[in-house]
């Protein structure tokens, strides 16, 4: 099935620094996923042994807090451009965005759909994101009352629990769906490298993103593919986009 | 199915000997843990992990301009809705028979939520080292002498207190008596109340207070957290489901994706299919 | 004390101190009764009390003194009480006086009276001359009027600093126990012994007691709050320096009388009362203690008694030790180095000793006083110190009497920890020991030793079953037990260890004391718990609860009355008296029978001080006395120099007092070395007001040093709404409390609140005054 002209071409889609962030983070949440589980319920409380008992446990719970607090750090410190076109971009939602929610469903099941235009991140990325920073605020910010409760109020550690309890909910929701698009699904599979390697098949890259995509072929930095078999080409190449995007 | 029982503390018959607290650690073979100076004859600032009551002392300038040395048996109210209870992720913390709240260290795991969420404070943490040198934490408490009670003796506290301020008995029994006592001692203790506070559902601990709840650093109008109540009747069950649900999504996405990717197997038509 | 209809607690808190006794005020509360506190701290006692009223430290006696002059001026007392039972109707000789603060008789240089010229008047045949209609102006009743006319209510309130409705609240409060049918009980401690004029302050309650009828009925008395659970004990067998066991008086030399025991007898035997059996009693004493060895001819061994002259209390000994004229001492379960009074200089003589031995659970500030730890440096002292371990009460077998002078047995819970042995082996083993070493010499010295008759069995450990039938006594012939002190013989066929106890153990196999019934028998009298001294009476004077026909005052309290059908006294108590006295008899009317005149002493000129109480200020007071120009009790023995500093107002001017909590007892030796009680109270403390604490910028919990003429003491400050300023005549006199219990050994450990106080003592007991003296306070 695979067409190896296409698969050839490659792109870079995220920095070392974004590759790295999102590695820790992807670590540490399953880390605190895993260590948290016999506390979640009782169903996995034969994770206790293995994990060093409740002291292992929270222990470990602990070291991988803090791991999952500096992503955040990395991706400031050493692609602050990056980080702030993530910015940019969740706050940049237009018409087409919604759009590609319904073509989404469809894609997920596996039926026909077609690709809405999409800049750096689509839709449901940056509904992936937001969530995620959302309840990494959730996490994050009720982590400390729970792990330091003598220095805060509390009705602040209580609420901490709460919504420590909502926001791992809420994350581990999404993330099922998150690790599923990019590990299963096989639409989006490809781009798993991208924050494994950092770069993606530029035809996959072209056909998620054409925006961007185009954009950098604009700026000479992406080879501009030819591509025959391609049956939908929506909007026009070097389409002038009012947004800069700064992928790199 | 045994009695549901209640400690009656009438703190206007103690006369803050003590005897209670010593006879406390003497039952339940607790270590002393001596305080720095607290500026008053109190010895410790409230219950710990290793001192499951405190004798409260305080010294109140009641309405008539009179002084009060006021006392208080300071323990675990053994409430009717626990939130200690309620937020135990591990099942440690359960009612028994008698109507007492007690945590089996088999099961705590130390994660502090019952300290925190308790509405009289007095649940503490222990540190304690096992045999290879590692340290490990339980949530402790006064049990009621739960143990004692399984041997149809009383608490130790109410065994030795020697001027009948605590009575320990059929609860019905005990409430009566805590509103009578009310009625008596009106005249010298005008606020004088029961409390038996009915946020947490009435509590096997009651009260006959000389003063408001407040003098005594006691909540007025005690409950179980809304925060818990939220966690754990909605959102953990909310938060199940979700996993649940997004889980089931996923699996679904793979199960039609291999159904449809088997059927166009070779075809090859549509666009959105193309890639691997 | 349920029983009461108002309980006065003064000099005293129980609720801390003798908790065990708020047990029944809590249920004479229950019943309607009232509860007063008097203290210069408002206590936890305070705090359960219906009524409070503050006063100055060592006031006692203007605070009753007033309430004698408002019970007469009110005609509250209770008239026929007064009249026959007490002494208030008798006359009293010429050559009685009192002015300006001293009684007639004083002798300056000696600081002390000539008792004599406060007897009571007899007519030609030698008895008492008395007036029942209380009018004579020499009677008692007119004498004691006269006497407290000084005691009005303003002049005492410029005394005592208490409020003037507060005082008047008590005095209406416990008066109204006057009334017939009323009960009313006067609770003490060592807040009313421990003064210059501790026995007058006990006298004064005696004496409104007696007013008010209140002796000698359930819910009455003057109820001494022990210091120790076997005080009652210790004195009854002779602790006291001046008694043989059973309040038997020791034999001084410097009474000529007391040469031969015939003598002695004639001048220790009243011709009335029951003390008139008293030669039964000392020479069945003699017979205990010397057996075979005492014979009518040798005066039962009467010469092997001692027949020292001098005061010998604490303060005296620790003064001849200090002065070097004691070369060793045995301390058994005492620690003067915290619990003395003044006990920097006790610690000082200490070293004078050329042997100690101390006996204890633990090595104490005592006998550690010789190491570096307690400041001092162990080259310097040359006395040998040995510690014996002694084993704790749950570690032997034995009895201790209460308060309530309920002799109970304990028996043995564990064996003795390590080498520790119980007091009694100790003591067997030395005497056995000594008696073996003189066993084969002669002399004055060796004499009263081998004299000694100790046979308690052949191991280390005495019998106690011989020590207790010992104590009872027994037929010397037979060996038979006696069943009670009345069959006493003087001829030297009966036995008794001390004849106050004679009863309990009345024939074989049936010690008293082991008793534990838990009914009642009638009025909470439980006769059959152990067993009460004298005869199992457990209300003693009882007959005093009756009329002079023999009816109960109240029928609904009833212990005791005279069945006109048996012809006899009865009821749920022993009657304290003798049971056949039929009305008409004899002494029917005289309920008091161990006082020679059968009635109790609202005047009692036996004392060394005084008949009637009068104020005097303590040894070091701030204030003037404003009753009479004599500053500080005129009877009283003074020690000077090094030995005893006195303080004065301009340095000191802040009134001090000691106490004990609940959670120590005593020096400490034995809870400052129990966790679970040092972790409740771990640090010495002053407990101040918080108008001092501003005047002297202390914050509560801030480190303070306090000072005497004596000594300075660092503690922590409790800044307490509880200790208010005394208002004395209309200038604001502070007072400072602490706990007496700290000391450098043990695991809850402070400074020693005894450094401060002073070597002065009460002019009959010579009791220290550690309940008021002056002191300054500064933040560290």
């Amino acid at each position: 099935m695979s067409k190896p002209q296409k698969s050839s071409v490659k792109v870079r889609r995220f920095s070392k620094a974004f590759v790295w962030a999102h590695a820790v983070n992807a670590i540490s949440f399953f880390a605190l996923y895993i260590t948290a589980l016999p506390m979640y319920t009782e169903f996995f409380d034969w994770l206790y042994p293995i994990l060093g008992g409740p002291e292992g446990a929270r222990l470990l719970h602990r070291i991988f807090a803090v791991g999952f607090i500096t992503p955040t750090f990395i991706w400031v410190i050493f692609d602050f451009k990056g980080f702030k076109l993530w910015m940019k971009e969740l706050v940049t939602w237009k018409k087409r965005d919604l759009e590609f929610f319904t073509e989404f469903v469809k894609e997920l099941f596996g039926f026909n759909f077609k690709h809405v235009r999409q800049t750096f991140f689509n839709a449901g990325e940056k509904i992936n994101s937001i969530i995620q920073i959302f309840t990494a605020i959730l996490i994050i910010g009720s982590g400390f009352p729970m792990w330091f409760p003598q220095f805060f109020p509390r009705a602040v550690v209580q609420w901490g629990y709460l919504l420590h309890n909502v926001g791992f909910g809420l994350a581990i929701a999404v993330i099922v769906g998150h690790v599923y698009l990019s590990v299963v699904h096989k639409n989006s599979r490809p781009g798993y490298s991208g924050v494994v390697t950092g770069e993606v098949p530029a035809w996959w890259a072209q056909e998620h993103y054409p925006d961007w995509y185009d954009e950098e072929v604009a700026k000479g930095n992406f080879p501009k593919l030819d591509d025959p078999h391609k049956p939908t080409t929506p909007g026009t190449p070097g389409t002038p986009n009012k947004k800069k995007k700064k992928g790199a | 199915m045994a009695t549901e029982y209640v400690k009656f503390v009438d703190v206007t018959k103690c006369d803050g000997c003590r005897a209670c607290m010593v006879a406390c650690k003497n039952w339940n073979d607790l270590p002393a843990e001596p305080q720095d100076f607290l500026g008053s004859a109190q010895s410790h600032a409230k219950t710990t992990a290793d001192t499951w009551n405190v004798l409260q002392y305080i010294e109140h300038e009641n309405s008539r301009g009179g002084l009060d040395y006021l006392f208080r048996h300071s323990a675990c109210f053994h409430c009717t809705d626990a939130a200690c209870e309620k937020v135990c992720p591990e099942d440690a913390i359960s009612y028994t028979d008698f109507g007492t709240v007690v945590i089996d260290h088999e099961k705590c795991v130390g994660c502090g939520y019952c300290v925190n969420n308790c509405p009289f404070e007095v649940i503490s943490l222990k540190e304690y080292v096992d045999k290879n040198g590692d340290k490990y934490r339980k949530a402790n408490k006064c049990t009621m002498c739960t143990d004692r009670l399984e041997e149809g003796l009383q608490p130790a506290c109410v065994t030795t207190c020697h001027t009948e301020a605590m009575q320990f008995g059929d609860k019905a029994v005990m409430i009566q008596k805590a509103e009578e006592r009310v009625k008596q001692i009106k005249d010298r203790y005008p606020n004088a109340m029961v409390y038996n506070p009915q946020g947490v559902g009435g509590t096997h601990t009651v009260y006959v207070l000389a003063e408001k709840p407040s003098v005594y650093g006691l909540p007025e109008n005690p409950k179980v957290p809304t925060s818990a109540v939220v966690w754990k009747d909605y959102a953990q069950p909310i938060g199940k489901m979700m996993i649940g649900a997004t889980t089931m999504a996923v699996v679904g996405a793979f199960i039609t994706n291999t159904i449809i990717s088997k059927k166009k197997n070779g075809k090859n038509e549509n666009g959105g299919d193309s890639h691997e | 004390m349920q029983y009461t209809d108002c309980a006065l607690i003064m000099g005293a808190n129980p609720a801390e101190n003798h908790p065990i006794s708020f047990r029944w005020l809590t249920k004479a509360k229950e019943n309607g009764g009232k509860i007063v506190s008097v203290d210069p701290r408002y206590t936890r006692t305070s705090s359960m009390s219906d009524i409070y009223a503050p006063l100055r430290s060592g006031t006692d006696i203007p605070f009753i003194g007033g309430m004698i002059k408002y019970a007469l001026d009110n005609n509250l007392y209770h008239k026929e009480y007064v009249a026959k039972y007490t002494n208030a109707s008798f006359i009293v000789k010429e050559s009685y006086k009192f002015e300006d603060g001293l009684f007639s008789g004083y002798n300056a240089d000696k600081r002390s009276y000539d008792k004599t010229q406060w007897a009571f008047e007899k007519d030609a045949e030698g008895n008492l001359v008395k007036d029942f209609s209380l009018e004579h102006p020499r009677s008692v009743f007119q004498l004691m009027k006269k006497h407290y006319t000084r005691y009005d209510v303003d002049t005492v309130v410029k005394v005592t600093g208490t409020p003037k409705e507060d005082l008047l609240n008590v005095y209406k409060a416990f008066c109204a126990t006057g009334q017939v049918g009323k009960a009313g009980t006067i609770m003490y401690a060592m807040g009313t012994t421990q003064h210059t004029v501790g026995t007058q302050n006990v006298r004064a309650f005696a004496i409104i007691q007696l007013l008010l009828g209140n002796i000698g009925l359930p819910g009455g008395g003057v109820n001494a709050m022990r210091g120790e659970s076997n005080v009652q004990g210790s004195t009854d067998f002779g602790l006291l320096y001046g008694n043989l066991t059973g309040y038997l008086n020791a034999p001084t030399s410097i009474d000529p009388l007391n040469a031969t025991l015939a003598g002695h007898l004639e001048k220790e035997t009243p011709k009335t009362g029951y003390w008139s059996n008293k030669p039964k009693f000392i020479v069945s004493l003699l017979k205990a203690w010397y057996g075979p060895n005492a014979t009518a001819a040798n005066e039962f061994a009467y010469q092997y008694l001692p027949k020292g002259n001098k005061n010998y209390s604490h303060i005296n000994l620790f003064k001849a030790m200090y002065d070097g004229k004691l070369e060793g001492a045995f301390l058994f379960g005492t620690n003067p180095v915290v619990g003395g009074p003044n006990a920097g200089k006790e610690k000082e003589a200490l070293s004078n000793l050329k042997w100690l031995v101390a006996v204890d659970l633990w090595e104490t500030e005592t006998s550690a006083f010789w190491q570096t730890d307690a400041g001092s440096n162990p080259a310097k002292i040359n006395t040998e110190v040995f510690l014996l371990p002694a084993c704790s009460s749950y570690e032997k077998e034995g009895s201790i009497s209460n308060s309530a002078r309920w002799m109970q047995y304990r028996w043995q819970a564990i064996k003795p920890l390590g080498e520790s042995k119980a007091d009694l082996e100790i003591i067997n083993e030395l005497a056995t020991r000594i008696k073996g070493l003189y066993k084969n010499e002669a002399g004055p010295v060796a004499e009263p030793i081998n004299a000694l008759y100790w046979s308690y069995g052949e191991g280390h450990h005495p019998d106690i079953d011989l020590v207790c039938k010992e104590i009872n006594g027994y037929d010397v012939n037979t060996g038979k037990l006696i069943a009670g002190f009345g069959n006493l013989k003087d001829d030297g066929s009966t036995c008794s260890g001390n004849w106050i106890y004679c009863g309990f153990y009345p024939e074989e196999g049936k010690n008293r004391a082991k008793n534990r019934d838990k009914k009642d028998t009638g009025m909470s009298l439980y006769l059959n718990w152990s067993y009460a001294w004298p005869m199992n009476r457990r209300i003693l004077y009882n007959r005093a609860s009756c009329d002079p026909s023999g009816v109960p005052y109240n029928k609904e309290k009833a212990v005791v009355w005279y069945d006109a059908v048996q012809g006899k006294w009865t009821g749920v108590d022993v009657p304290d008296f003798v049971a056949t006295r039929k009305p008409g008899d004899a002494g029917f009317e005289d309920p008091f029978i161990m006082m020679n005149d059968g009635v109790g002493g609202v005047y009692a000129p036996t004392l060394n001080d005084g008949p009637f109480p009068e104020h005097y200020e303590p040894y070091e007071s701030p204030v003037q006395n404003p009753f009479s120009s004599q500053e500080i009790n005129p009877a009283i023995q003074l020690f000077d120099g090094k030995f005893n500093e006195r303080g004065f107002k301009a340095d000191f001017p802040i009134v001090a007092t000691t106490y004990r909590v609940s959670e120590h007892w005593q020096s400490g030796t034995m809870t400052r070395n129990q966790e679970w009680l040092s972790e409740l109270v771990p640090h010495m403390y002053i407990e101040i007001s918080e108008e001092l604490a501003k005047e002297k910028g202390i914050n509560n919990k801030d480190e303070v040093i306090v000072s005497s003429a004596r000594g300075e003491v660092k503690a922590y400050a409790m800044v307490t709404k509880r200790f208010k300023p005394h208002k004395i005549n209309g200038k604001n006199v502070h007072q400072i409390g602490m706990p007496w219990h700290f000391g450098y050994k043990g695991i809850a450990t402070g400074e020693t609140a005894n450094r401060l106080t002073p070597h002065i003592g009460d002019a009959n007991t010579t009791i220290p005054e550690y309940k008021a003296f002056l002191c300054d306070v500064r933040k560290v």
